[in-house]
């Protein structure tokens, strides 16, 4: 397998959920650097995969990377920050999602990048869907412009950055928030 | 050395060398410069990988563009409903009724069934929160309040109200506390006091020798026969005190001690089989109601095997 096919599977497999784990991880009670840590080091070891074919189910996989890596940094620094581990049976649910509804889900993330480039500061966006959308290269893209190249490629990367940052920003939607707010102990307090 | 630049920093890194790789693939002198940074730090190779795919996923992005409404609002139906049922989940709870008999007017006795919890406030401006299968009478009177823990653990914020003094019996063993907070654990003749805040008196009734007085931040074990030692550990009150939230923190406890805590609080009990894994040490922040949670957390950290039977939940060996 090509690192180009490991590249667009994690595209389009792995890098869509990316939201949903940094958010399982928040709801667990990791903090944002950790979940940073713990996604970064998932990219890792499936940057040092082979091949990615033994992999059924994308999603599952990045989850389940996601907890054990939670898991050796729990057990390596014996921190009470498990609070993740009860979230285990949730996780199950998370894995068991439909795969036809996975796909309509990620067709979603995507219309929603398509807002995010749109989103875009004008010159960025600009130059952004010329070299994206259109395939256009950066050299073409600065001539067109009456740019140096430079500046085309300093753009392209502040867009992706942009980008990628809103596509994968864990949901604050306070869904476990709410969830304790909702334990009955705490409901019959005073 | 790994701490050196934090993995946002290295994202950020990742994806100019994701656009730069692009457009410079073929040039030597850029691959070159490329290895060189993928070589300072392991994590580069993911962070990359992860740039690259972001890349190639908006290319996907042109193809799949204007994805049909209704399926996608379906879907984000399907998905708020599921997410309610998560929740819910999460919640199921034997919420049995408190029992609250009282007894005379000032006289009232509360008792709490398995695995509940309960707050309480005390009409002085007290609060007691009472954890599993306890019972204890209160007796406001004019001169004092009284209260009788009969069986189990309550701890107890006292409001402050120096002409009435507030007094724990439990067994032979008494607590008194002006204006404080503390928790009473009855284990037969012998109670277990924890200070949260103030300083009370603990003493034995009809045995002679001083009082002992115990601060915030401290705990002793108070009986019949037994030297009382108040030992200082703030950090462990507030962790032994968490079952006030409905939870149970474990900090290297061993499995043995924590399937008991687990078992005051749920008719499904834990049953460990095996006296090595029940010696281990485990950490780890769990619902007073879900041993389940727990077993499964056993399972993945330390491989053990969990066997699920009616009323019982075993933990083994794993194969």
């Amino acid at each position: 397998m090509s690192r180009r096919e490991i590249v667009a599977w994690v595209g389009g497999q792995i890098l869509p959920h990316e939201a949903d784990v940094r958010s399982w991880l928040r709801r667990g009670g990791s903090s944002a650097e950790d979940v940073d840590d713990i996604v970064q080091e998932a990219y890792c070891r499936l940057a040092a995969l082979g091949g990615v074919a033994h992999i059924a189910n994308g999603r599952a996989y990045f989850f389940q990377t996601a907890r054990n890596i939670m898991l050796e940094r729990i057990r390596r620094s014996r921190v009470v920050r498990i609070d993740c581990v009860t979230e285990i049976d949730a996780l199950n649910i998370v894995d068991s999602e439909p795969s036809p509804e996975r796909i309509v889900a990620s067709r979603r993330e995507l219309a929603r990048v398509q807002e995010l480039i749109e989103g875009l500061p004008e010159r960025c966006r600009d130059i952004f869907k010329l070299r994206r959308v259109h395939g256009m290269p950066q050299r073409d893209i600065a001539r067109l412009l009456g740019v140096s190249e430079n500046v085309v490629e300093m753009q392209t990367m502040r867009g992706l950055r942009l980008i990628l940052r809103a596509l994968t920003q864990a949901r604050e939607d306070g869904r476990g928030d709410r969830v304790h707010e909702e334990e009955p102990v705490r409901k019959r307090d005073r | 050395m790994r701490k050196s630049q934090s993995a946002s920093e290295i994202d950020d890194e990742a994806t100019a060398w994701a656009v730069r790789a692009e457009a410079a693939e073929g040039d030597p002198a850029r691959e070159a410069e490329l290895a060189a940074w993928l070589a300072g730090d392991p994590r580069r190779q993911g962070a990359l990988l992860r740039a690259q795919a972001a890349l190639s996923f908006l290319d996907r992005g042109r193809a799949l563009a204007g994805a049909d409404g209704p399926r996608v609002a379906a879907a984000a139906r399907r998905r708020v409903t599921r997410r309610a049922m998560l929740a819910g989940g999460g919640l199921a709870v034997a919420a049995g009724a408190a029992g609250v008999a009282i007894l005379s007017p000032e006289r009232r006795r509360y008792d709490t069934g398995l695995g509940e919890i309960r707050r309480v406030p005390l009409g002085d401006g007290s609060l007691v929160a009472i954890n599993t299968r306890s019972a204890l009478d209160v007796a406001m009177g004019q001169a004092s309040r009284r209260v009788e823990l009969r069986a189990g653990e309550a701890w107890f914020e006292v409001a402050k109200d120096p002409r009435r003094p507030f007094v724990v019996a439990t067994g032979p063993v008494r607590v008194r506390a002006v204006g404080t907070a503390f928790s009473v654990r009855r284990e037969g003749e012998d109670a277990d006091v924890l200070v949260t805040e103030g300083v009370v008196e603990t003493w034995v009734a009809g045995a002679s020798g001083a009082r002992t007085r115990v601060a915030a931040g401290s705990k002793i074990v108070v009986g019949p026969g037994r030297p009382a030692v108040s030992v200082e550990a703030p950090e462990a009150i507030e962790r032994i005190l968490s079952w006030r939230t409905g939870q149970i923190a474990l900090d290297g406890e061993s499995l043995a001690d924590a399937a008991r805590e687990f078992n005051r609080y749920n008719a499904r009990q834990i049953l460990i089989d095996d006296p090595g894994l029940a010696q281990a040490r485990f950490v780890g922040l769990f619902r007073t109601n879900d041993p389940d949670s727990f077993a499964s957390a056993v399972a993945l950290t330390m491989g053990a095997r969990v066997t699920r039977e009616p009323g019982y939940i075993r933990l083994g060996r794993g194969a």
